[in-house]
């Protein structure tokens, strides 16, 4: 039955992809498109399997840093540049997981940060390849070619988005395949009970490194448009605070769905995007407001959680209600679409 | 490469007493961390508020002592606030809203002391009295870095006295063990974790102040702190306030002595030293399973 609004989102998605250049600058809806990726890989982790990560910048920067290495010295192709975000968004996660998942609970969230604090220093100190606190400068964007057809320059901002928006959806179809997968099934099993998972025969770590390792690819790749968007790799990517901006996206978007966090990135973007206008030191008006929200509007947060689930529940009663007219709150059914999960939870 | 045995002890010795620093700051995160079970992301910026407020007071003042005071005193008031009007709602809300509350304050933090000292850092000497280095015979050890030593071991003691040997101790480790029975007990556990974290936010305003004279107060001091003292409390082990002790002296020896062979990646190698323990005792250093 969830299957029957599963469209709604999809289309709302692609209308957002196609107006966002049209209303916004191109930059800014680039950006947006490229930390929803982050957002959503992160959220697998988060949401799907419970793993509360906070240290994705990290490989978001060894992505950008690779990839951004590549591009700025050794004028690589954009799909080696690309694939590049992907092996070493991937390799570094699935060693930082490996370390990490060691451990679990709060213990599992410092380590996550540690490590992230960890990349920090090294890209902060090994200056002759990073560009230490100046950031990696000289990042170019390579065309695509398209063999007899000739090759597009993304060096216009459109044609750029363009490119960002489609490796978006391969990056999102690909992500909600992971969730239903067997392996996704798994890891959000062991979320409610990783014991009885364990106990009907599934290696749960070794899911939780893989699921560590899928989010570290798509992070990677993220890593790697962002660095070309703005020709540069700044040291802030790779920066604490970028992770728990990440961390922030994911929860206002909301945790139970990959649509949620894409929301969540908008509207953290937008944020920023208007306080940084007015104000050098905005992180101040945002932490503000990430204290209001957690604190003030969490109220919300859950009540929109519990209407749309409640929506939910009302459904799988059966048609008797929905045929007595009992009409949704105007706004319900596009918050049950963005919070209703992929799997069933019971 | 020949390495002079002085040269080595004199290492040893830093590492000693940065490793107390260390200590008596991840102890702090490790008693919060026991009761609140919560990981405090602003730890960081509670150590670096900690450095300012002690160079700002010795500034104005003109004595170090007085900052020195000033600091936990100051540090543990906002920790109680953070408790009283943040933290405290979110008891029983999900895990993330908590860190992402802290994280926020975290931020907060950071920038007031941008506006307010600018995003330059502040240096400070030590007081008179503490100027110059001691002749310990095989090398000479800067008598500050003796006196930190020594001042964060006492109150390290002082607060295991106060833990282990009093009634009001007594309570924490109770609660540390089992909240819900202690709060069937009849004892205020609201007001328990109120005081937790302000002894906890006190004990890092006070490592703040210690490191000005030797680090400088920097807007960047926070976050590197904090991870730091990640990384002790979970060498430190599972369910051990104490193991952050015996943790924060590993790395910080590590790290000095890492500084005489590698010195552009002695931070990295606390990382390494982590990475090696986790794979031997999984369960940290006092950590038991």
């Amino acid at each position: 039955m969830r299957r029957r609004l599963g469209w709604i989102p999809w289309l709302a998605m692609g209308a957002g992809i196609v107006l966002a250049p049209t209303v916004l600058p191109p930059a800014m809806a680039t950006e947006i498109l490229i930390y929803a990726i982050v957002a959503v890989a992160a959220n697998l982790l988060i949401g799907y399997a419970g793993l509360f990560t906070f240290g994705q910048a990290a490989f978001f920067a060894v992505g950008g840093y690779s990839a951004g290495y590549l591009l700025a010295h050794h004028q690589v192709s954009l799909p080696a540049a690309l694939l590049t975000g992907i092996v070493a968004g991937g390799v570094s996660a699935a060693i930082i997981g490996a370390i990490c998942i060691r451990r679990v609970g709060i213990y599992f969230i410092m380590l996550t940060f540690a490590f992230n604090q960890m990349i920090y220093y090294i890209a902060y100190s090994w200056h002759s390849v990073t560009g230490g606190e100046d950031g990696m400068a000289g990042i170019v964007r390579p065309p695509v070619e398209l063999g007899a057809l000739g090759r597009i320059s993304l060096d216009r901002p459109l044609a750029f988005y363009a490119l960002v928006a489609v490796v978006f959806l391969v990056c999102f179809a690909a992500m909600v395949r992971v969730v239903d997968s067997p392996l996704g099934k798994i890891v959000i099993a062991a979320r409610e009970n990783s014991r009885r998972v364990a106990s009907i025969g599934y290696n749960v770590q070794r899911a939780q490194v893989l699921m560590f390792t899928i989010s570290g690819v798509f992070t990677g790749v993220a890593g790697a448009l962002y660095g070309m968007l703005y020709w540069i790799m700044p040291i802030d990517a790779v920066h604490w605070m970028n992770s728990g901006y990440i961390v922030f996206m994911v929860l206002i978007g909301g945790t139970s769905s990959l649509f949620g966090p894409v929301i969540g990135t908008a509207i953290f973007i937008a944020l920023q995007d208007i306080f940084s206008t007015f104000w050098a030191r905005w992180p101040l008006l945002f932490g503000v407001v990430v204290v209001a929200v957690v604190l003030f509007l969490q109220g919300g947060v859950i009540e929109l959680v519990e209407r749309a689930s409640a929506l939910l529940a009302r459904r799988r009663l059966g048609r008797e209600e929905a045929q007595a007219g009992v009409t949704a709150p105007a706004g319900a059914v596009v918050e049950a679409a963005g919070d209703a999960p992929p799997a069933p939870r019971e | 490469m020949r390495m002079s045995v002085g040269l080595l002890f004199a290492q040893l010795l830093n590492g000693v007493a940065i490793g107390m620093l260390y200590a008596l700051l991840a102890f702090g995160l490790s008693i919060i961390k026991g009761l609140l079970n919560i990981p405090n992301f602003a730890h960081g910026a509670l150590f670096a508020v900690g450095a300012y407020v002690s160079y700002a007071v010795a500034r104005a003042s003109g004595s170090f002592w007085l900052g020195l005071i000033a600091a936990p005193v100051v540090v543990g008031l906002v920790g109680l606030v953070i408790e009283r009007v943040g933290v405290r709602r979110l008891y029983g809300s999900a895990y993330l809203f908590q860190l992402l509350l802290l994280f926020g304050v975290a931020l907060i933090l950071q920038e007031v002391i941008i506006i307010i000292w600018g995003p330059v850092g502040q240096s400070m000497s030590p007081p008179a009295a503490l100027a110059g280095a001691v002749d310990i015979g095989i090398t000479l050890f800067p008598r500050y870095l003796a006196f930190t030593t020594l001042a964060s071991a006492l109150i390290i003691s002082l607060v295991w006295l106060l833990i282990q040997k009093t009634r009001y101790g007594a309570v924490i480790r109770a609660g540390i063990e089992k909240k819900e029975m202690v709060s069937a007990l009849g004892i205020d556990v609201d007001r328990l974790f109120t005081a937790a974290f302000g002894l906890g936010a006190a004990l890092a305003g006070l490592a703040g102040a210690f490191a000005v004279p030797v680090v400088g107060a920097t807007t960047a001091m926070g976050a590197d702190m904090l991870a730091i003292a990640f990384v002790v409390v979970v060498l430190g082990g599972l369910g051990s306030i104490y193991g952050a002790i015996l943790a924060g002296l590993l790395v910080g020896i590590v790290q000095s002595l890492a500084a005489l062979w590698v010195p552009a990646a002695s931070t990295v190698m606390i990382y390494v030293a982590m990475v090696l323990v986790l794979w031997i005792r999984p369960q940290g250093l006092l950590g038991e399973r």
